[in-house]
């Protein structure tokens, strides 16, 4: 039960070096136009993505979380909603009381399609920003930094609450705490399993807030940035096209309909 | 298509209460006193222990998540709005390290936070058996956020082990809606119970001293009352939760 910390890929490439909200801006030009816009759009948004990796130079870890997290999933939904979404006429496959109609495959292909340029455009901007990065920009660009804070400083705890949790269950274990047996006993070692870990980091919560009062948390004045992360004109000439592209989906939305 | 024009009325109209509510709050100063740097401070291990736990549960192999249970302990003693905002980033940051495919689960995440804020604010957090209640309430909030999500995102079955439950009750019949509803109605409430029931077990460990640093720590103060009035309720409120159950809900996911 190990997590990696993030998806962040270190090398470098163009992707890497492009500004985290012209990143952040791609993913949602994306899903909004694959969402809204007429629906011949998605499946080809979805190459388009695919097809981005590459500039990244991330495609390997990116075919990893291709296979691993996307694709089950994926075809899991694709199956299932061939088979038993209601409606349809033109009958395709029939097998036994199944049936798969020719309009609930076209459905599912969108819905399919949707879902993959929502979640690989989200997993190309993990692969190529780092989180901390991401933050830092967009606390310059006015998100509130407790905000930053919060997410930053969950990612550090994580690791370190994962080792406890980790180092519960064995010695909870060790002293024959059963959680493999029954239904009973396994409902029964919650409690054991979950108290000492969460008291343990709840007591620290005091300390760490007094630690990050005495440094200036709650001061109302500008914060000074430890990174600068560059923002080059090509980068904003990127977002506006992207921004341009969202609102012509929208429009061929609502002209095409 | 027609499910989903209905459905888009349906998601703009929450938006605008959503965004009426924010105003208010701020305007009249609600959510900034739910902010303070402990508030802040406790954010980050409430999510971290959503987290966590979620995956101790899956080493248990129980047929719950239990992956909220950050979420209640802030919304209870930090307040609604400090609650919705810890679901939500908790499904962010689930998001970052896990699955992306996370994201867009965050509003029902935050409506858990702020289910909980709220019912702990009118004194529901209090002693077990309002507990239960209040879990009940969650599943239903959750449930209410999540159906549209699921039909309008994911096209009604999504990647999750219930989507099994689904493709049953559309098999036999039932509309996309009902389906999904029913479903959620399933799923949803044991898992909300065991949470807040945790969350509650959890919160009656800690201090009187250590709660009070926070900014609605009151509200987790511990209701004594007599054992079997208590044990009585209980099983009044679950009898009337399996009557709501069987006869109310099938008349209103029928529509």
């Amino acid at each position: 039960m190990s997590l990696n910390r993030s998806f962040f890929v270190p090398i470098d490439s163009p992707l890497h070096r492009l500004n985290p909200l012209t990143k952040l801006t791609f993913v949602f030009a994306m899903i909004i136009s694959a969402f809204l816009s007429v629906p011949d759009m998605a499946p080809a948004l979805a190459v388009l993505v695919l097809l981005t990796g590459f500039i990244g130079k991330v495609q390997r870890q990116y075919r990893t979380v291709l296979l691993k997290l996307i694709l089950p999933a994926i075809l899991f939904m694709f199956v299932m909603q061939s088979v038993f979404l209601p409606g349809g006429e033109t009958i395709l496959i029939q097998v036994g009381r199944f049936d798969v109609a020719r309009e609930n495959v076209r459905a599912a292909f969108l819905t399919v399609s949707r879902v993959f340029v929502m979640v690989s455009s989200f997993a190309i901007l993990l692969l190529t920003t780092h989180p901390s990065k991401l933050m830092a920009d967009l606390t310059r660009r006015g998100l509130p930094p407790q905000l930053a804070y919060v997410i930053i400083s969950t990612l550090q705890i994580l690791p370190q609450m994962q080792a406890k949790a980790q180092t519960i269950l064995s010695a909870q274990r060790s002293r024959g705490l059963d959680t493999e047996s029954t239904f009973l006993k396994r409902v029964r070692a919650i409690v054991p399993l979950v108290g000492p870990l969460v008291f343990g980091s709840l007591v620290e919560v005091e300390e760490r807030a007094i630690a990050i009062e005495a440094r200036g948390f709650t001061s109302p004045r500008a914060k000074t940035f430890l990174y600068e992360v560059p923002d080059t004109r090509a980068d904003r000439l990127i977002r506006w096209t992207l921004v341009i592209f969202t609102l012509l989906s929208l429009a061929a939305r609502i002209w095409l309909s | 298509m027609e499910v989903i024009t209905q459905n888009v009325v349906y998601f703009i109209v929450v938006l605008a209460i959503m965004v009426l509510l924010f105003v208010w709050a701020y305007l009249t100063g609600r959510m900034q006193k739910e902010f303070t740097t402990m508030t802040w401070v406790l954010i980050p291990v409430a999510i971290a222990i959503n987290l966590t736990i979620g995956q101790i549960v899956l080493v248990l192999k129980l047929p719950v998540y239990l992956d909220s249970i950050g979420t209640v302990l802030v919304g209870v003693i930090c307040g609604p709005w400090a609650g919705a905002l810890t679901g939500a980033l908790s499904n962010i940051i689930a998001g970052i390290i896990l699955d992306p495919g996370w994201f867009p689960w965050f509003p029902v995440a935050a409506v858990i936070g702020a289910t909980a804020g709220v019912m702990a604010n009118i004194g529901y957090f209090k002693n077990w058996w309002k507990v239960v209640v209040t879990g009940f309430i969650i599943a239903v909030a959750a449930t209410i956020v999540g159906t549209p999500i699921s039909i309008l995102i994911f096209g009604g079955i999504s990647a999750s082990g219930s989507s099994i439950i689904t493709a049953f009750l559309l098999e036999t019949g039932r509309s996309l809606m009902t389906a999904v509803l029913t479903t959620n109605f399933i799923a949803e409430p044991v898992d909300k119970i065991a949470t807040s029931l945790l969350a509650f077990a959890i919160l009656d460990g800690l201090s009187a001293r250590y709660l009070t640093r926070f900014p609605r720590g009151e509200n987790a103060a511990v209701e004594k009352g007599q054992q079997q009035v208590q044990l009585i309720i209980a099983l009044v409120v679950v009898a009337l939760l399996i009557l709501f159950g069987i006869y109310v809900l099938p008349s209103i996911t029928s529509g």
